[in-house]
């Protein structure tokens, strides 16, 4: 039915993407306190994919897009794209925060400019390209507005319009759909999935919800907390070109139902059962 | 028409039967509430109306002009002379018509002026580095701790000796007795620059100084308007020490010389003026700070 390749192929054909290996992340808390956040993860984004992880809270998916976007550092482990290893921020990888980040005195339209301006983007373009974005997120008629006169929603689309404004190799999404109302989001969603189709940007974003997760990505992968570890790893086998009638299909909610076990099931009780 | 009818009768044979939409308790008993009704006066941090707010003002400004007026009618006597606010304003005039008040008008604000900017533009550099960089923090947050804590008052004596008895022990004093609380200050409001504002910046391609100048420091502006009015109280304090102990004008020197020949109307008078120029530049600041940045109002 579908012509996409498996993703184990794509990856076996190219080993380029972003590779994360043996990532710790352990945070020093007190003064002889520790806590681990991450606890020795792998994962692989083949250029062009997207990913979703899903993991309770408190799992470590916040600090493992932190040290993706190069804010945090690793205790041990690396995260490469293309093979070049992550050492700091930089405008190839967008991120859009579980928070809210917008620029508070800058109006919706000057804040998704801010990265074009980094970028030293001429005038008119930048202004067709914020225009152009603003029209695809269905901002257009609040350009003019400051993030406190929005509604959570709508922030939260300025905010993804901003991560995408300087076209980023890769997307990092903490939750971007969280705060949204179920119409919202799922027209959100086909957004984000309109944006992969057209950029073939490389995304990798971080859920709560299982069905979105099985819905957008190509793989999931499922966090197990304290520590932080890759409980599993499901590739899915719907193509890029999905559309909605995808959530009736039977294997979709096989999976979904798949998934949230492993959510919900502790990791504990499966170690002593086996 | 008909289901609808259909509908009541079924409700009707339910028991008990709702009441219809609008229909009044029993005559004579209150409708029951819920939840504690709360006055708007008295209620935390509840709103009241932009005209209640001015005639609360209004009637706080009176109610200390009438306790001023009181104490200086019925209070008041032999030793302990009060001038009414008539005698007060006429002192006013006096001193202005004698052209002293201006003179020391200026010359006590060009030492505030002086001294004060000073203070800030220094106070509000160490703040932004100490705000920015844990380094910088690790660094001056002991030197500052200490230095605060020595009364620049205690340095007067010292600062006569060194600088004399011109100008500049009296503009030093006004900047040592603010500079330390103003970087302390700036360096939380910078602190408290939340941390995703910064890391999406980052992300945006901005380098660490497009961070400082397009993020922390639009976003600690009217923070750091804030600093430089609270602050600006503590300069005027060191002024008048200053004034004080060795001027030949200024407000507070006027004080002293109005003790001299015991005119309390004029010391009245300048304390005053004292609280007026405090006044008035409090509202300015507050009215800079909702004016350059209209999206921290409250
Ligand atoms: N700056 C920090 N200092 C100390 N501990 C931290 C810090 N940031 C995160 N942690 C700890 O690391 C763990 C993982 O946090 P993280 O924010 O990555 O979780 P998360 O999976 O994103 O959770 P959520 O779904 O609620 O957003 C938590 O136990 C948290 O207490
Ligand atoms: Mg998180």
């Amino acid at each position: 039915m579908d012509a996409q390749p498996d993703l184990a192929v794509v990856e076996a054909m190219n080993t380029t993407g972003l590779v994360v290996r043996n990532l710790v992340k352990t945070y020093r808390i007190g003064r002889r306190g520790t806590v681990t956040a991450l606890d020795g993860i792998d994962l692989d984004v083949p250029n062009g994919s997207l990913v979703s992880i899903v993991g309770v809270s408190g799992c470590g998916k916040s600090t493992l897009l932190a040290i993706a976007g190069g804010l945090e550092t690793a205790t041990s482990g690396t995260v490469e794209i293309d093979g070049a290893r992550i050492v700091g921020p930089g405008p190839d990888r967008g991120m859009v925060f579980q928070s809210y980040s917008l620029y508070p005195w800058k109006t919706v339209r000057e804040n998704v400019a801010f990265g074009l301006e980094c970028a030293g983007w001429p005038r008119a373009e930048r202004d067709d390209r914020v225009a152009e974005l603003l029209g695809v997120t269905g901002l257009s008629s609040f350009a003019s507005l400051l993030p406190r006169e929005l509604s959570g929603g709508m922030r939260q689309r300025v905010a993804i319009a901003r991560a995408l404004a300087p076209g980023p190799d890769v997307l990092l999404l903490d939750e971007p759909f969280g705060a949204l109302d179920a119409q919202t989001k799922r027209a959100m969603q086909e957004f984000l999935l309109s944006v992969w189709h057209r950029t073939a940007t490389t995304i990798l974003l971080v859920t709560h919800d299982v069905e979105e997760a099985v819905y957008l990505s190509q793989r999931v992968y499922v966090l197990a907390a304290r520590p932080g570890r890759v409980r599993s790893a499901i590739d899915l086998p719907f193509g890029r070109d999905r559309g909605p009638l995808v959530r009736r299909d039977p294997r979709f909610l096989d999976l979904r139902d798949e998934i949230e076990d492993l959510l919900t099931t502790p990791a504990l009780a499966e170690e002593v059962a086996s | 028409m008909a289901p609808v009818r259909t509908v009541a009768a079924g409700r009707a044979a339910m028991a008990p039967p709702l009441p219809e939409v609008g229909e009044v308790g029993e005559v004579g008993r209150r409708a029951p509430v819920r939840g504690q009704r709360q006055s708007a006066l008295l209620r935390l941090r509840g709103e009241i109306s932009p005209a209640l707010r001015l005639a609360l003002a209004g009637a706080g400004v009176i109610s200390l002009l009438g306790l001023w007026q009181l104490m200086a009618t019925v209070w008041a006597s032999e030793g302990f002379a009060v001038p009414t606010i008539g005698a007060t304003v006429a002192a006013l005039q006096e001193l202005w018509r004698s052209g002293d008040l201006s003179a020391d008008l200026s010359a006590s604000s060009q030492r505030i002026a002086i001294g004060y900017a000073a203070s800030f533009a220094i106070g509000a550099a160490i703040g932004v580095a100490v705000g920015s960089f844990r380094s910088v923090e690790a660094f001056v947050e002991p030197q500052l701790g200490f230095l605060r804590y020595i009364p620049a008052t205690a340095l007067t004596p010292l600062l006569l000796i060194w600088l004399g008895i011109d100008e500049a022990p009296k503009v030093a004093l006004i900047l040592l007795g603010t500079v330390f609380y103003n970087a302390l200050m700036v360096g939380d409001v910078v602190r408290s620059v939340p941390g995703p504002l910064i890391n999406a910046a980052y992300t945006l391609g901005a380098g660490r100084w497009t961070v400082l100048r397009r993020v922390v420091l639009p976003h600690s502006w009217p923070g750091m308007l804030d600093v430089a009015r609270i602050n600006l109280a503590a300069a005027w304090l060191m002024l008048v020490v200053a004034e004080l102990l060795a001027a030949n004008d200024g407000l507070a020197f006027r004080i002293i010389r109005a003790q001299r020949f015991r005119r309390i109307d004029r010391m009245f008078a300048l304390l005053l003026v004292f609280g007026l120029i405090g006044a008035a530049s409090d509202l300015f600041l507050r009215w800079m700070r909702n004016r350059t940045s209209p999206w921290s109002r409250p």
